[in-house]
């Protein structure tokens, strides 16, 4: 094998330099909590910081788990995640598709004022938006919580671009064919969808996992709060006076869409990439 | 009009049938919303007792904060959280903004470019570039603020890097808001460079081969081509972080607490419309509030949709 000039390795050896001190920069939280979880506080806030557990402990989760809310607040928003996971997925594919191919009077104005929406910060509604849920009596209410979040704007502009991508030739072969409109949405579109509802999932997904404005607004109760409400009130209350439970909790609640991630990153990238293709 | 027919085509029941729900829900929760939030704040009101009708008085009001708050900076600066919180959360976000958006957008483009570069390896380093921008800010903040304790974590660093320098990040006000800002920089410069990724994969070929014919080294191609090329997608990225940090919530909220922190210095203008609405029960003087932030952050938005008009992404 030849070797690569001089002048070349030693840019390549540079750039694995930057590249890995960055890389370090970025992963550094992660790594130092997930040591620290197995420590104890006496441990975990020595100077200059330790890096092997000494004892090993668990007693940090086990911590966590003696706290009845704690599995709770994890129940909690796993039910909202997937309820607005589940709503998302069909509301984005039928009001994508219709956005994407059927005709009706309007349509463009009527996407263009829902696309505005996107434009709109969530702190003008917010407001309006607690009065009218408390007016449906649907404060405090995991499941209201997860209506409001049951059909997203970007998840519908996610999907129309994805269909868009498709060609209308598609679909103008299957109405040649005698589908109707619903027929070619089941039966041709939603087969073809699934990279994109995957993409649609993760987002969701990640999304209502780590809200936190909406369930601090429309949640009261600690015992329906989601994780990121609960830990951070667990810590505000002072229940512990130790702060190794709460990274160990912080880690816990981080894991599903670190897993997510790691697992499904090729998904996301293509994601960004429908939904860049304006137009 | 198409209603007036005498019967619908079957295309248009299945598009009504297929979109009725998201536009319902969206156009009540948004547009209703929206007008409710401008009525709302010609009012007062605590939901409880019959809404009240003040005109122009909540504005006049924080009008009345704005140069207040203004005249006290110049004289007695330490008043400014206790008398005039709008105006010390507006400043303390525009600092924010300012401190955030340049660096979280230059750091982005240097790890896409950095994670796009055709070597072996470059997988693992996307995943690890990319790891924060998928954490709840409010769970990374809870991880923070024992990162940035006294003898914590980063003073560790900084003490090495400055021989003993260790600043109390969530205790000092001087230190509250940069310490905000770094945690925003770390998760916001990975949510970006994912976008910048995508856009640098979409960039031409030909072009950087011929700029290599032609002797142009990888800054200069970094710097006459990648970025004109990119200037859309850097738009898109500033807007977007602009946004983003003009709003800022939940980062303040547990790194500060929800009344600022020591000298209100981590307190924001979404942490003051907050306060207004649910802790005083202020609802309309929280609405005017509400829409002064729309304004400013529609605004920006507007203009700088409006100049990338002439831009067009690849």
């Amino acid at each position: 094998m030849r070797r690569a000039p001089l002048k070349k390795r030693i840019v390549l050896l540079l750039s694995y330099l930057v590249m890995s001190v960055l890389a370090a920069i970025y992963l550094m939280p992660f790594i130092r909590s997930a040591v620290a979880s197995f420590m104890t506080w006496s441990q975990a806030s020595a100077f200059p910081p330790e890096w092997v557990p000494n004892p090993f402990t668990l007693e940090n989760y086990a911590k966590l788990f003696r706290l009845s809310l704690f599995p709770r607040w994890v129940l909690n928003t796993a039910l909202v995640s997937g309820l607005v996971v589940a709503a998302n997925i069909v509301t984005s594919a039928t009001a994508g598709y219709a956005f994407a191919f059927l005709r009706f009077p309007g349509k463009n104005k009527i996407f263009s004022a829902l696309l505005a929406l996107l434009m709109v910060p969530p702190f003008i509604t917010l407001i309006p938006n607690y009065i009218l849920v408390v007016k449906m009596g649907l404060i405090d209410n995991l499941f209201g919580l997860a209506f409001l979040g049951s059909a997203s704007v970007s998840g519908i502009f996610l999907m129309r671009q994805y269909y868009l991508s498709l060609g209308r030739e598609l679909f103008e072969a299957a109405r040649l064919d005698g589908a109707g409109p619903l027929r070619a949405f089941v039966y041709v579109a939603l087969p073809l969808s699934k990279p994109a509802l995957g993409a649609l999932a993760i987002y969701q997904f990640l999304g209502a996992w780590n809200s936190f404005l909406g369930p601090l607004v429309f949640l009261r109760s600690p015992e329906n709060y989601t994780l990121p409400v609960g830990l951070n009130f667990a810590f505000s209350r002072s229940m512990w006076t130790e702060y190794t439970p709460i990274i160990a909790g912080s880690l816990l609640a981080s894991l599903p869409t670190i897993i997510l991630y790691v697992l499904l990153n090729k998904y996301m990238i293509r994601g960004v990439v429908v939904s860049a293709k304006k137009g | 009009m198409f209603f007036l027919s005498k019967r619908l085509k079957p295309e248009h029941v299945a598009f009504i049938l297929l979109t009725i729900y998201p536009l319902t829900l969206n156009f009540v929760f948004g547009y209703f919303s929206m007008i409710f939030a401008f009525a709302l704040s010609f009012f007062d009101w605590d939901i409880l007792s019959p809404m009240k009708f003040v005109g122009l008085e909540n504005y006049a009001k924080l009008a009345g904060e704005l140069v207040q708050g203004f005249s006290i900076m110049l004289t007695d600066p330490r008043l400014v959280y206790l008398k005039t919180p709008f105006f010390n959360g507006l400043r303390n976000v525009l600092l924010y903004t300012l401190l955030v958006v340049p660096t979280q957008t230059l750091l982005a483009l240097v790890l896409a470019v950095l994670a796009n570069q055709k070597v072996r390896g470059s997988h693992f380093f996307r995943v690890a570039y990319f790891l924060p921008a998928t954490t709840c800010p409010v769970i990374v903040s809870l991880i923070f603020i024992w990162l940035f304790m006294r003898d914590g974590f980063v003073n560790y660093f900084v003490s090495a890097v400055t021989g003993g320098f260790r600043p109390d990040w969530l205790n000092d006000p001087l230190f509250l808001l940069p310490a905000i800002a770094i945690v925003a920089i770390w998760g916001t410069s990975a949510h970006f460079s994912a976008t910048f990724l995508a856009g640098l994969q979409a960039l031409p070929k030909e072009v950087y081969e011929a700029a290599r014919i032609d002797g142009a080294n990888a800054l200069k191609r970094f710097i006459y081509i990648t970025i004109p090329l990119m200037k859309p997608l850097i738009v898109y990225a500033v807007v977007l972080g602009s946004i983003g940090a003009l709003q800022m919530f939940d980062l303040a909220w547990v790194m500060a607490g929800q009344s600022g922190g020591p000298g209100g210095a981590g307190y924001t203008v979404a942490l003051d419309i907050y306060n207004t609405a649910f802790l005083q029960l202020r609802y309309g003087y929280a609405a005017a509030k509400a829409v002064l932030l729309f304004l400013i952050v529609f605004s920006l938005n507007y203009y700088i949709q409006e100049k990338m008009k002439y831009f067009r992404v690849a």
